[in-house]
């Protein structure tokens, strides 16, 4: 009897897939219409209908190693042709944030932020709290009536010392979630052929161009504010190298004239991030059936990016207007919204930007000739 | 008929695609009194119809117009005074032949002239008018038994209802609760029973009679004569119609070993976890202990070629409520379903819906093969398929068994067939005979004392069964008709029903049994000759006892004598002939359909000489199916040959093979009989009259040996009502086949 493969229901996990929006996956009786009009679902491995049974087991072990629970993009269109709307897009939603915080290092952080419900005071607190210490302790809060350039509010150097640690941490964590994830994922699936590489960088491209996110139907606007948020991060991030590398490398000097290139890429940047935002929260609030259920799993991600790309866009309009206290409180608020920002990634919603990297990559390495 | 009337109609276009006077000729020639209207379905069409009946003038009519289907509530008459016959000269000739041309006419002059010779041989019908009996006998009092009773009490019939058991109620006699019979339908319903058992007794009209069973049942619809045994002995008593809702049991679990059941105390099936619910306790059977997880396997033995071939209809809805039982009383059981197809039709799908949201109950597709013990107390429930990659198993304290339904009927074919056999065993002629007799007698043995209706019919004792043996219906056509005119079944002995169905079922069947006796009181035919009148006469002193009408009529009207002559249940008829096409004698007739009508009207049909080249083709077509196709062919102006003469036949089956041997000697050069398609999954409206249509049309050959003609000559083609854009193509192409081959040598003769 040892060697039966046994099918064991999970009565707690199906409950706590329920408590974060997938309770509507009990309605599922695996017509198959999911896997049918998914456009996104490979032939051979179809997707959402047996991801829907797991869910209704409780076999989360299952969905953790499951590559299609990130392939899906929560498009929707499996939600809105549901015969007895059990809302496959909302279910997968749900799996995904309990396998981020199933994979979480450490385990307590993860719990911290998918618990973003009740947690959020201190997730947003937290930071603030940080910068008005630290900049309390190094005498930095005296800041002059008009800011011509943020150095007068926080020093690089404290910058840096934050920022560099907190990116190596969370480039750490990466490696580690991303390692058990790649692992999970090899455990249950054919073996992988060719190299991660070879394979990574055409995803990068579909990515990219969010080539994948155009096959959707249902959710094809939401698919608009998507690829403006993500090229809004990617020419942020850019900007921000740039700039350390002319500070430094070329001894450029602050703030650039609004004409700048560099300049200009920030600000085309802030302005994909702003419009991103604002499409991606209107199509939540006015669309829901399309868009899925709005759990905090995706409001506590949302808000942080929402309130990184205000205070971003308000510090650059407020150093020019507004009074220096306010300019100088606007810039210390958006850094700790950074820091959320960037110390949540691996535990939020954010996540999914590694964890969908990866299993697209698995899949291609993984799919048949 | 003498005084023949004809009224031809030159309306919608008639006039103008045919030669009206040459037709009048026609008419007139043939002995017939001619009318020509323009319009015959306006009100002074009308009245000039009526005028010419009224005046004495005719007394049959030829109503040469519309088809016989277009403006119905028009053209009715007294079918008691005038034998009338509709010709569809637009139908099956203007509208769907070339206008003015020369076969076009030479088609309408046929039809005129065939029309004329049919009425020339009807016989007004005389209506039968028998002594009535009012009452209804149900058998079974169960869920659908009761409710028929009900049902037809309420209708103002007295009611027997005559039960087996010693107490009403039946298979959910059980169980407190059952399936949901009214809104919302997602929960469990408290059992109908006890209060239907009060209504049935408050009734007034119904006569309960318990511990009761059928000795005899003689007679006819309106006029069945049936003896009841019961603790106080035999009881006769006169009824009009009969419910039979014997109602079904579960299929024998301990045939299901492979699952478990017999060998592991905890593998039960769902009548015993409801009997178990019902004392409100929930326990394994082996240790007493309150069971963590229960595995419900649907499909126990069901819709498995070793077991039941067939779905129950009803199982999976049982699970389901047992689920929301076990789930509000015990709810921290964990509660699976290991399923095929979750089938739960109708409003039982709210049931579904609730064990899966509100029980939340777990399922799983997959094929269980097998149970067993896991060493440790529990048990093992093995499958494969399931819809889970690599998973094949489950442990479980507690395996339910959803195991379907038998009905409870008897074969009454399969029991006279065994009493035959064992008559030959006995009396045989030879001693082979006697041998080969004793085998079948040996094969059929299982169902010796099976009968429950005791039914004094030719055809055996019981309703006749259709597959898995439930006396169903002819459910395509008519889902209340058994084979037996005045006996309805009802309930789950019919066919695998929920209870729901089988209360809807049961009123389904009351409301029958009151048509019949009320079509038996005014002598018309039941379904689906509703209302006809005329019954079959049977001249016997021309009878050779060779028992074929008494074998081969569908519903077992004919009874026989001790000869083997065929006695006549004119109540039992539905009037579709097939005795007539089978009698080789030619002695059944009907007063408005004979083998002489007929062959008259073969005999009406001009056969063009050898060199004229215009072979002359004759189609036999069923008027249930194949003729109303025509006509829906021709209301989309489709066209066919016009060699083609059409005669309408109330069913294949009454096609007597004299009308072959008539037409092939006067030159017909080709005969097609289209009917309805037979085998298993039957259309037939009179069940097997086509295909024995099939079988005679064999023994054709002989005929057409004797005649030295070919068999390409004959065919028949099966054609079902919606075929209407086939049927066309069939004939061109018959036409064309014909053709081809040499002009039937006997014209002229």
């Amino acid at each position: 009897m040892a060697s039966l493969s046994l099918i064991t229901p999970s009565p707690e996990i199906r409950d706590e897939l329920h408590r974060r929006g997938g309770d509507t996956a009990r309605r599922c009786f695996q017509c198959a219409t999911c896997s049918a009009v998914c456009s996104l679902a490979p032939d051979d491995q179809p997707f959402p209908r047996r991801q829907m049974l797991m869910a209704q087991w409780g076999q989360i072990d299952r969905l953790a190693a499951d590559p299609a629970v990130w392939l899906c993009h929560q498009c929707n269109d499996c939600t809105v042709r549901c015969p007895r709307n059990a809302r496959p897009g909302d279910v997968l939603q749900a799996v995904r944030s309990m396998v981020i915080e199933g994979l979480a290092a450490p385990a307590w952080l993860g719990r911290l932020v998918g618990k973003a419900r009740s947690t959020w005071p201190l997730l947003l607190g937290a930071p603030i709290l940080f910068w008005v210490v630290l900049l309390g302790l190094t005498g930095h809060l005296a800041w002059p009536a008009h800011v011509t350039a943020f150095e007068q509010v926080v020093p690089h150097v404290l910058i840096y010392s934050v920022f560099l640690p907190v990116a190596a941490w969370v480039l750490a964590v990466v490696f580690i979630e991303g390692g058990r994830f790649w692992a999970f994922l090899g455990s249950s699936s054919p073996p992988r052929r060719g190299s991660f590489f070879g394979a990574l960088l055409p995803v990068l491209g579909e990515i990219g161009t969010h080539r994948r996110f155009a096959r959707c139907e249902a959710a094809r606007p939401r698919r608009t504010g998507h690829f403006l948020l993500m090229w809004g991060f990617v020419g942020a991030a850019v900007t921000s190298g740039l700039l350390v590398v002319a500070l430094y490398g070329f001894g450029m000097e602050m703030p650039l004239p609004l004409g700048h290139p560099f300049k200009i890429l920030g600000n085309l940047s802030a302005i994909a991030l702003v419009v991103g935002v604002v499409l991606l929260v209107v199509e939540r609030w006015s669309q829901p059936r399309v868009s899925g259920a709005t759990t905090a799993f995706d409001t506590f991600f949302l808000t942080v990016v929402f309130l990184v790309v205000a205070t971003g866009v308000l510090s650059e309009v407020a150093r020019l207007t507004l009074p220096g206290q306010v300019a100088g409180g606007v810039y210390v608020a958006h850094l700790s919204f950074v820091l959320t920002l960037f110390l949540s990634f691996p535990y939020s919603k954010f996540a999914h930007a590694l964890y969908r990297t990866l299993a697209m990559t698995h899949e291609r390495m993984t799919a048949a000739e | 008929m003498e005084r023949i009337g004809v009224v031809l109609c030159s309306g919608c276009g008639i006039g103008e695609a045919l030669d009206m006077e040459a037709l009048r000729g026609v008419a007139e020639e043939a002995g017939a009194t001619v009318l020509t209207h323009p319009c015959l379905c306006s009100e002074e069409g009308l009245a000039a119809i009526r005028s010419a009946l009224d005046s004495g003038e005719a007394d049959a009519l030829v109503l040469a117009g519309c088809s016989p289907r277009a403006q119905r509530h028009l053209f009715r008459f007294d079918p008691e005074k005038t034998v009338v016959e509709r010709l569809a000269l637009r139908e099956m000739v203007t509208w769907t032949h070339p206008p003015g041309d020369e076969d076009t006419q030479a088609l309408a002059e046929d039809l005129v002239r065939m029309a004329v010779a049919k009425v020339e041989a009807g016989k007004l019908p005389v209506r039968l008018q028998e002594e009535i009996e009012d009452a209804v006998l149900v058998v079974g009092g169960g869920l659908a038994g009761m409710e028929a009773a009900l049902a037809a009490a309420g209708m103002g019939h007295d009611v027997v209802l005559v039960e087996a058991a010693d107490r009403l109620g039946g298979a959910l006699a059980g169980p407190p609760v059952h399936l949901p019979l009214a809104p919302p339908y997602d929960r469990p319903q408290p059992s109908r029973i006890p209060g239907l058992v009060e209504e049935v007794k408050a009734a007034g009209k119904i006569h309960v009679a318990t511990s009761s069973r059928i000795v005899r049942i003689t007679g006819q619809p309106g006029q069945f004569h049936v003896t009841v045994r019961g603790p106080e002995g035999e009881v006769e008593l006169d009824v009009g119609a009969i419910v039979q809702a014997t109602g079904a049991r579960p299929y024998d679990a301990s045939r299901l070993g492979h699952l478990g059941y017999g060998a592991f105390p905890d593998v039960i099936t769902a009548r015993e976890l409801d009997l178990m619910l019902a004392e409100g306790r929930l326990a394994r059977p082996s240790d007493g202990k309150a069971p963590q997880r229960i595995a419900f396997v649907q499909c126990a033995g069901s819709r498995d070629p070793e077991h039941l071939p067939y779905c129950s209809g009803e199982c999976c809805a049982v699970t389901m409520r047992q689920i929301l039982q076990v789930s509000r009383d015990h709810p921290e059981v964990e509660t699976c379903v290991l399923y095929r197809d979750i089938r739960t039709p109708g409003q039982l799908e709210h049931l579904y819906q609730a064990a899966q949201e509100g029980a939340g109950a777990f399922f799983l597709k997959a094929c269980v093969n097998g149970v067993t013990g896991n060493g440790n107390g529990r048990l093992t429930v093995r499958f494969e398929d399931s819809l889970l990659p690599g998973v094949e198993a489950m442990e479980a304290d507690l395996v339910v068994l959803a195991v379907g339904m038998v009905p409870n009927s008897a074969d009454g074919e399969a029991i006279r067939e065994l009493h035959d056999a064992q008559h030959r065993a006995e009396h045989g002629e030879s001693e082979v005979q006697k041998e080969e007799a004793q085998k079948i007698a040996e094969q059929l043995a299982h169902h010796e004392g099976t009968e429950i209706l005791n039914l004094d019919y030719r055809q055996g004792p019981d309703l006749p069964v259709l597959r898995y043996n439930f006396p169903d219906s002819h459910y395509i056509c008519f889902p209340y008709e058994t084979r037996r005119t005045g006996i309805y079944a009802a309930g789950a002995v019919r066919a695998p029903m929920d209870p729901a169905q089988a209360v809807e079922d049961a009123w389904g069947a009351a409301l029958k049994a009151v048509q019949c006796i009320e079509a038996a009181r005014r002598g018309e035919a039941v379904h689906p000759r509703s209302g006809d009148l005329g019954v079959p006469e049977l001249f016997l002193q021309r009878c050779t006892q060779c028992k074929r009408c008494t074998e081969e009529c569908p519903f077992g009207t004919l009874n026989e004598d001790v000869d083997g002559t065929p006695q006549l249940n004119p109540l039992r008829c539905r009037h579709c002939g097939i005795c007539m096409g089978a009698c080789p004698e030619r002695i059944i007739s009907f007063p408005d359909y004979s083998v002489d009508a007929v062959s008259r009207q073969i005999g009406a049909i001009e056969v063009p000489e050898e060199d004229e080249e215009k072979p002359r083709i004759l189609a036999f077509l069923c008027e249930n199916d194949a003729y109303p196709a025509l006509d829906a062919a021709a209301q989309l102006r489709r066209t066919w040959n016009p060699w083609v003469r059409i005669i309408p036949v109330r069913c294949l089956g009454s096609v007597n093979i004299v009308w072959i041997a008539d037409a092939l000697s006067r030159g017909i050069d080709g005969i097609i009989l289209i009917g309805c398609t037979y085998g298993e999954d039957y259309q037939c409206h009179y069940i097997r009259g086509s295909e024995l249509a099939n079988t005679r049309l064999g023994n054709v050959q002989e005929t057409l040996d004797r005649l030295a003609l070919e068999s390409d000559r004959i065919r028949l083609v099966e054609l079902a009502h919606d075929e209407f854009q086939r049927i066309p193509g069939i004939l061109d192409e018959f036409a064309e086949s014909i053709g081809e081959l040499e002009p039937n040598p006997y014209k002229g003769f």
